[in-house]
This record gives C-alpha cells, sequence and structure tokens, in this order.
C-alpha cells in the first residue's frame, strides 16, 4: 500500500498511514483464499473416499485415470514445450500456438483418413503413421514460421503486449481459416487397429494409444534435449535466450535462430496433433483452443522458458485435470464432473499465476515484474 | 524493375485470392451484385488481391528518407506484372483443382464446389478461364500500380469515385429501404433484380462523389475554417456552424432507425450493446492499460443480474420457475443496483491479480472468463440462472407502457445509455483519475513513486470498466428478453477486445466506429456473417501491424505520436515501437512495482 494519493506533500501528518493501510492486505487475502482452497481440497477428498459412490471406484479405476492423465499430459507437454521455447526466447505468449497444434492434426486426418480407408493405416501401421506424423509436422512447422514471419518479427522491438493481441488475432484467424477449409464439424480421427485393447501392466489394464503417446513423447523430449544442450543450433537458441543482442554481435543469425524455435516448436506440437487426434479420434477447427489453454497452463506451472518445467508441468496438469474433478468435486455431490475438466486447468492456471507465477522450477517472485 | 519484388508481391497476393475460394468467399459472394449484373462482390474478391499487388508494387516508396515516385508509365507496367503474377497462381489453382477433380478436393476442402469452379472458369475450360483470369488480374493490377501515381487532382477524385460506388452497392440493405420510407423514387438508382446498383444511378453516384473530391479540393480550406474556427477570436464556445452540424448529426443519429426499418435497427441495437461493451473496455485497457480478455464476465453479470433483479423465470422441463434469488424491481430502479454489483464484482476478480503483469493479467483474465461460461452451464448454478437452459421473462425497460423491444424504440434506449457511458468514459480521460490511469499505463513504477496509488487506481478501472460493461449486458438481457449461456461465450471478450482495438484504444469516438464496423456490417451483409470471427482476428492483427493507434485515434496519443516522430526524424530510430507507446500500450506491458 502506497501514500495516500493526493496528500499535500508539506504535511507530514498527512503522510502518515493508517493502521488500516498499513496492513499487508494483499497477503492476508493470499494466505485466506490459500487455507480455503486446501480447506475444500482435503473436505473434497475426504468425502469423495468415504461416501457411497467410492465403492464404484476401485484402486484400479484410480491407476486408469492416472495414466489416461499421463498420457494426457505427454501430449500438452509437447504443445507446452512450444510456448516454453518461444517464451524463453522472445519473452512473449504465443498465444497461437494452440492452432499450430491444430493446423497438423487437422491436415494430417485428411491423409490418415484415406490410409484408413484403403487399409494401409492397419497393413503397414508404422509407415502410414510415420507420413501421417510427416504431414502434420510440415504443416504445424509451415503455420509457425508464418505466425513467426507475419505476425511476431515485425513487433519484434514492440511494447509485449502488441505482440499478445496480435497472437489473439492470430489464433481466431487460423481457426477460424481452418473452419472455412474443413468446415465446422468434427472429423472422427483414425487409429490404427493394433494400437486398440488393453494390456495389463502391474495388474492394471492401461490403453495401448496411451503407451505409445508417451513412448513418442518421450522419445520426443529426449531429442529436443540433446538437440538443445549438444547442437550448434541449441547452443545458438540457449544464447539468444540469454541475451539477443550480444549473440548477435557473437555471430549468430538471431532472426534465423528465432524462426527455429519456432520450428522446433511446430514439430512437437504436429507430432502431438496427430497422437491427439489418435486417442482422441476425433480433431475439429476448436481443438487447439482450449488444448492450448492447457497447455500454456503446464508450461507456466512448470515455469514458462524452461524445458524441464514444460516437461513436468504437463504431465502435472495432465494429471490433475483427469484426477482432480474426480477426486475433489464428486465429494460435493456435484453431477457430471468430467465436463468441468477445463474448468479445473483454468483454475490451476488462476491459482498458479497468483501464487507462483514464476512456476515450480521457476525463479518465483523475480518473474512477476 | 525489381523482378524478385514483383514476383514475390504478386505470388503472395495470389495465394490470398486462393486462400478466399477455399475459405468460401468466393462462392459466397457470386451473387451479391454491387452494380448491374456484371460487377458482383465475388468477382470483386477475385481482382482485389491483384489490384493491392499492383499498388504495393506502384506506389511511391520511401527509402533512406527520400520518396521516390515512378514514372506513371513504369507504375502500371510493375502493376501490370505483378498482378498478372496473382493471376497465374490463382490461374494455376483452378487448373489444379480441374484437372484433379472437383469431387475429389471437394473431400478436404468442403469450399470447392463444381459451383463455384463454374464461377470462376466463367463456364469456359480451365485453361481459357486461367488466360481470362490472368488478363483480367493483369488489368485490375496495372489500375492498382497506376493509380497512387496519378496527379493528386485526378486521383482524389478518381478515388472518392469508385470508393462511393462500392459504398453504396455494400448499403444495399439500407439506402433502398431509406429511399423506400421518405417516398423517394429508387428505382433508377437500385435495381429491384439484381439488388446492387443500377449503371446509371453508378455514374450519378461516382459523378457527384467526384465532384463533391474536387470541392473539397478547391474550396476544403474554407469550408473546415467555417466548420473548425471558433466564432470570436480566443472563445472556447463553439460558433454557429459547428452547432449547426452538430444538431444536423445529432438529428441524422435520431431519425436513422425510422428510415432503415426494423430489420436494420435490429442490427443497430446490437451495434450499441456492443459499444456500451467497448466503452466499458475501452476504460479497463485504453484507459488503465490492463488487457482484460474476461470481459465477457461483466457481461453476464449484467446480463444475469438485471434478469434476477427484475424478476424473470428460469427455463425448466415443466416450463418455468422462479430463480432461487430473485427481486420485482423496475428495470430503472434495478440498473444502478446491476452496476453496482458489476462494479464489486470488478474489485473482486481485479484483488488477486493486481500484482501480476500485463500479459499473465490477460491470461488470468482469460481463465476467469472462461469459467463464467462453464459455471453459468454448471449444474451447480442451476437453481439460480438456469444453467444451459437460461432464463426467460426479462423485463421490458418500459416507461409508462412505451415499451423498448421493439427494434425501432430499442435503438432509443441504446443511444441514451451510449450516451451516457460515453460522457463518463470522456469525463473520466481528463479527470484527475484519467490522469492517474495515463501515468500508470505510461510507466507504473514512477506513477507510483509519484504517489499514484496504483492498486487503488487498477481496482477503481475494474470497478467503472466492469460497471459500463454490465450496461451492456443489461441492455442485452432486455432486447433478447430471454439468456442463455450460449451468448456469454469467451468471444465475446475477444470481440469487444476487436472493437477497442480497431477504432483505436482509448478513443472513445473510435469504440462507436469499431462496433460500427465489427457489428454492424457483418449483421447488414447476411453472406458475411459466417466469416464475423475470421474478420476480427484479420483486423486486430491488421491493425497491430499497421496503423496501431487504430482507426479513429484517441487525439492526445496521436499528438503524442507526432511528438515522437519529430524527436525520432532527429535521431533517426526506429518509428514503429514509438507508434505503440502511443497506442496506449506501455514499454513494458504493465508491470508490477
Amino acid at each position: 500500500m502506497t501514500i495516500a494519493e493526493g496528500a499535500p506533500a508539506t504535511s507530514v501528518a498527512d503522510v502518515r498511514l493508517s493502521t488500516f493501510e498499513r496492513l499487508p492486505w494483499r497477503r492476508i487475502i493470499l494466505v485466506l483464499l490459500a487455507i480455503v482452497i486446501v480447506a475444500v481440497t482435503t473436505i473434497g477428498i475426504y468425502k469423495t473416499l468415504t461416501s457411497p459412490e467410492a465403492a464404484n471406484y476401485s484402486g484400479e479405476f484410480w491407476a486408469q485415470l492416472t495414466v489416461d492423465g499421463l498420457s494426457y499430459g505427454a501430449i500438452l507437454s509437447m504443445v507446452a514445450l512450444g510456448y516454453s521455447m518461444v517464451y524463453g526466447i522472445l519473452r512473449m505468449i504465443n498465444f497461437a500456438h494452440g492452432e499450430v497444434f491444430m493446423a497438423g492434426g487437422f491436415a494430417s486426418f485428411f491423409f490418415a483418413n484415406a490410409y484408413a480407408k484403403s487399409g494401409f493405416l492397419n497393413s503397414n501401421t508404422v509407415v502410414a503413421v510415420l507420413i501421417v506424423m510427416t504431414v502434420s509436422v510440415l504443416v504445424s512447422v509451415g503455420v509457425a514460421l508464418l505466425l513467426e514471419r507475419v505476425c511476431y518479427r515485425p513487433l519484434r522491438n514492440a511494447p509485449r503486449l502488441v505482440p499478445l493481441i496480435t497472437a489473439i488475432g492470430a489464433s481466431l484467424f487460423i481457426q477460424n481459416s481452418f473452419r472455412g477449409f474443413f468446415g465446422p464439424q468434427s472429423y472422427g480421427y483414425p487409429r490404427p487397429s493394433s494400437l486398440n485393447g488393453q494390456v495389463p501392466i502391474l495388474g492394471v489394464h492401461v490403453n495401448k494409444i496411451d503407451i505409445a503417446v508417451l513412448v513418442v513423447a518421450v522419445v520426443c523430449m529426449l531429442v529436443l534435449q540433446m538437440f538443445v544442450s549438444r547442437t550448434k543450433t541449441g547452443r545458438s537458441m540457449r544464447a539468444v535466450a540469454e541475451d539477443r543482442e550480444i549473440a548477435s554481435l557473437m555471430g549468430i543469425d538471431v532472426d534465423r535462430t528465432i524462426a527455429i524455435t519456432f520450428a522446433v516448436g511446430g514439430v512437437l506440437a504436429g507430432i502431438a496433433g496427430v497422437l491427439f487426434g489418435m486417442t482422441f479420434q476425433q480433431i475439429q477447427f476448436t481443438s487447439g483452443f482450449t488444448l492450448g489453454i492447457a497447455a500454456f497452463t503446464a508450461a507456466v506451472l512448470g515455469g514458462i522458458g524452461s524445458i524441464g518445467g514444460a516437461t513436468l508441468g504437463g504431465f502435472l496438469i495432465g494429471v490433475l485435470r483427469a484426477v482432480g474433478p474426480v477426486l475433489i468435486l464428486t465429494g460435493f455431490g456435484i453431477p457430471s464432473v468430467h465436463s468441468l475438466n477445463e474448468a479445473f486447468v483454468f483454475l490451476v492456471l488462476v491459482l498458479v499465476l497468483v501464487f507462483r507465477p514464476g512456476g515450480l522450477l521457476g525463479t518465483g517472485e523475480a518473474e512477476k515484474v | 524493375m525489381d523482378v524478385r519484388r514483383l514476383v514475390r508481391v504478386g505470388a503472395i497476393c495470389g495465394a490470398v485470392t486462393v486462400y478466399f475460394a477455399l475459405v468460401g468467399l468466393t462462392d459466397r459472394f457470386a451473387k451479391l451484385a454491387l452494380v448491374g449484373s456484371s460487377v458482383t462482390m465475388g468477382r470483386l474478391v477475385l481482382v482485389i488481391a491483384p489490384l493491392i499487388a499492383g499498388y504495393a508494387v506502384g506506389r511511391p516508396r520511401t527509402r533512406s528518407g527520400t520518396t521516390v515516385s515512378l514514372p506513371i508509365r513504369d507504375a502500371v507496367v510493375h502493376g501490370l506484372v505483378a498482378g498478372a503474377i496473382a493471376g497465374a497462381v490463382f490461374a494455376l489453382f483452378v487448373i489444379f483443382v480441374d484437372a484433379f477433380g472437383v469431387e475429389r478436393v471437394r473431400g478436404v476442402f468442403i469450399n470447392v464446389s463444381p459451383a463455384m469452379m463454374e464461377y470462376v472458369t466463367f463456364g469456359q475450360t480451365a485453361v481459357v478461364a486461367a488466360l481470362i483470369l490472368t488478363a483480367a488480374s493483369a488489368v485490375a493490377g496495372g489500375l492498382g500500380g497506376g493509380y497512387p501515381v496519378l496527379p493528386v487532382t485526378l486521383r482524389k477524385p478518381t478515388g472518392s469515385a469508385v470508393l462511393a460506388v462500392f459504398a453504396l452497392g455494400f448499403l444495399q440493405r439500407i439506402v433502398p429501404i431509406a429511399l423506400d420510407q421518405l417516398n423517394v423514387e429508387r428505382d433508377w438508382l437500385y435495381s429491384r433484380r439484381l439488388g446492387g446498383l443500377t449503371w446509371a444511378g453508378a455514374v450519378v453516384v461516382a459523378a457527384i462523389a467526384a465532384s463533391l473530391s474536387i470541392l473539397k479540393q478547391r474550396k476544403g480550406d474554407r469550408i473546415r475554417e467555417l466548420v473548425r474556427a471558433p466564432s470570436v477570436e480566443g472563445s472556447t464556445r463553439p460558433s454557429g456552424t459547428q452547432i449547426v452540424v452538430a444538431l444536423v448529426l445529432l438529428g441524422l443519429v435520431l431519425v436513422t432507425p425510422l428510415l432503415v426499418g426494423s430489420v436494420i435497427s435490429n442490427v443497430l441495437g446490437f451495434v450499441l450493446i456492443f459499444a456500451l461493451l467497448g466503452l466499458g473496455l475501452n476504460i479497463v485497457v485504453g484507459y488503465a492499460g490492463l488487457l482484460d480478455l474476461g470481459y465477457v464476465f461483466f457481461f453476464a453479470v449484467g446480463a444475469y443480474s438485471l434478469a434476477l433483479l427484475t424478476g424473470a423465470s428460469l427455463n425448466t422441463f415443466t416450463g418455468s420457475g422462479p430463480p432461487a434469488v430473485s427481486a420485482d424491481l423496475n428495470f430503472w430502479v434495478a440498473v444502478p443496483i446491476v452496476m453496482l454489483i458489476a462494479a464489486g464484482a470488478g474489485v473482486l476478480i481485479g484483488a488477486p491479480v493486481l500484482r501480476l503483469r500485463g500479459d499473465y493479467l490477460a491470461l488470468v483474465t482469460l481463465g476467469l472468463g472462461e469459467m463464467v461460461t462453464v459455471l453459468l452451464r454448471s449444474p451447480w448454478l442451476e437453481p439460480l440462472v438456469g444453467g444451459p437452459s437460461g432464463m426467460r421473462g426479462v423485463t421490458d425497460a418500459a416507461i409508462g407502457g412505451f415499451g423498448f423491444q421493439d427494434p425501432v424504440h430499442f435503438y432509443y434506449l441504446g443511444i441514451a445509455f451510449v450516451a451516457f457511458a460515453a460522457f463518463i468514459s470522456w469525463r473520466l480521460a481528463s479527470s484527475r483519475i484519467g490522469r492517474a490511469w495515463t501515468a500508470m499505463r505510461e510507466d507504473e513504477q514512477i506513477a507510483d513513486a509519484m504517489g499514484v496509488s496504483t492498486t487503488r487506481y487498477k481496482l477503481l478501472a475494474f470497478a467503472m470498466g466492469g460497471a459500463i460493461g454490465s450496461l451492456g449486458g443489461a441492455l442485452f438481457a432486455v432486447k433478447i428478453g430471454s439468456l442463455t449461456p450460449a451468448s456469454f461465450e469467451l468471444l465475446v471478450s475477444i470481440q469487444v477486445l476487436g472493437i477497442v482495438i480497431l477504432g483505436g484504444i482509448g478513443s472513445i469516438p473510435g469504440v462507436i466506429v469499431g462496433s460500427l464496423v465489427l457489428v454492424g456490417l457483418p449483421g447488414l451483409l447476411r453472406e458475411f456473417e459466417e466469416y464475423r470471427l475470421l474478420a476480427y482476428g484479420a483486423a486486430i492483427v491488421a491493425v497491430m501491424l499497421l496503423r496501431p493507434q487504430g482507426l479513429v485515434p484517441n487525439v492526445r496519443r496521436s499528438r503524442e505520436l507526432h511528438e515522437e516522430d519529430e524527436a525520432q526524424d532527429k535521431w533517426a530510430g526506429d518509428v514503429p515501437r514509438d507508434e505503440h507507446v502511443a497506442a496506449g500500450i506501455s514499454p513494458e506491458g504493465t508491470g508490477a512495482g
């Protein structure tokens, strides 16, 4: 709380703060809020577990829910990495990154669908999926580069909110362009038959597709980690993220490095688009928006700008989103808790930003300013 | 001749034409005649990108401070080439679709229909059509290239003539109705069969526009003096001419709904509702510099609290039932309470997020806005707001039996509220509070150091913005008479943001213009309705890239901009950055102290 404004500077008495004003109101409100949240969560979990419905929820149910969450979290992580890398290098939120993901997934659908109809997807699953992923990656990278070139590069030195507003516009534009191209309906994304069904792991029946998603995602992240830490391009990316001007003085082509960062984000988003399509077996022009927000939440939760943070945040949000509403809200007798999954993610986003804007692996307080 | 540049511009514009076709604009506008039967909107869509390509390569360019203008013959040739390349790109697309099979392409791109192909090939074979398209685009490009280097005495009249003809062509759903209401013979101007202007009408309109433009060129200064200059030297009182102009404008605003009929008045009603929302958001974003993406929250609070206060009932399976909490107040008693509720809600959601930096603030408010929709739908709040099926029977804001649910009557209610909100915004802008907001927006740390309580003023901005936005919600409830969560989607926030940005951040007339363009135009052109959101997105991006100060910039900020320009000229710094500063977005976002 600052000095009561409008006080004439000549009078010392007026400048003195009243006891009421001196109290750290913000901190008090935050602490109260935290207490309420902890209390509600604890009561909710207790009530859920002791409620008569809990009998229906076996240990396997929770385990399956967790695996589902992990698989969704893997997809989120891959998208979150795109947000995080761009943020790390440009200090801006690429609000349209969700659409980059949707664009790849949507475009690859037409190939996947054609292969499913011709039987190629089931007879030669690996080749077909690789081709579908290549298409998805190409489209996603194309959209990401176009965004960077048209929307962000001219605004490189503009105030921070300007690229954000532009990104919102671009997001709306891309979404509705795809709606115009392919129509507003939801398409049924095919899944190779070998990925249908479940396998028992440690006594829990796990969907095969979830395992496939987790494997692909983990491989991608390892490759990304290698790329960023071992290659020359990765090193220049880190250098530009550290200090753009000095990096350019050291002979790094900053524009090219930034474009590569967008492209790498696009590659991950493109692969994630195919994984998403095969997991949920549907794709629509709005698919990128909510997932984008969830992925952004993941990036913020983990600590935006850090690769490890985005990965951790993705898995955490995935599990929280899957388990949280059921575990906490069922106890309060709220029907159809699954419809509240997205709202739950938003709630987590708001709470993370209010309590710890720097994220789990971030720098905490310093990020606030 | 810079061939690479010509090819690049031509190719980009050709890709844009292909994009129009894929998104479906070409097909959707095929039947909208503008002048006669041959100048249709669909054909305009085909040649507009080549025209722009020509303009882009023909226009005088500024290189290191000096403006180089091409000789007219070169400009036309450049335009021709760029236009031809653009046309050729589209022609290749047509040939490709024809060779590959329309139905197969349609399996992916739903808008590539046989009807569309028929339209763009003019019923000819693909190769002939490709030649025609390239030639037509080349002509368009040549015109576009020649236009900017015409001598000004010729350029301005031609420009206004063409603009006037197209504008009247677009307004074919309003102007004829208005003429009919006035009992003016209109068949010479608008064709009844085709909808658009007749050729004779177009010629007359062009002639009038051109002569007005010439008049403005010759006598413009004199007219401007008459309108602008105060009657007595040094006096700030408006001159007689100014009063007359103001009265004429006011009269026009007041008679509009009587002239245009109820369909258009209905559209205007929505324009006014969005103008109210825009004025509210303008306080938060424009004055205080806080990017709020969850503005739909206040829209919902306004609409639902008005419904609850005036005794609306819930939609239920069995018909209707009373909500859990309700009062049965008169609209006019309820409105101040609604504003108070919204202001309180603004403080409530503002308090926890105050310390966040600009872009994080945007995302938190986005999250809050999205949660509003979820909460409205949730079974949890169903006893209060009716869940997915919503509420109905919202009061009509009647004054002594004079109801406002009729679109024409509603227009006047809307005008009154917009005038009220605009007045408040205007007075706020130059008040102590407004100046504190400006200081905070420009540099929060310094403002804090200067004794501006940023906490207090941020909360005040949320409260004021929320209260004005809730008026939009209240009017919306009255206009529609019933409420469902579908009207309170996240997109509303982005639409309102688009309005504020298009008009000019921080500018009150800008908000009105923004909502006229972004809400009014799509409402008038039925064909355009589907592309409304596309247009919002494109408008936001285009304004931010090309004209960050908006269509009708805030006066103070454009003045700041010019000062910056002069200062910049001396140092040859990067002007775009300062344009953004002048557009009211502080360099460091809204950093917290």
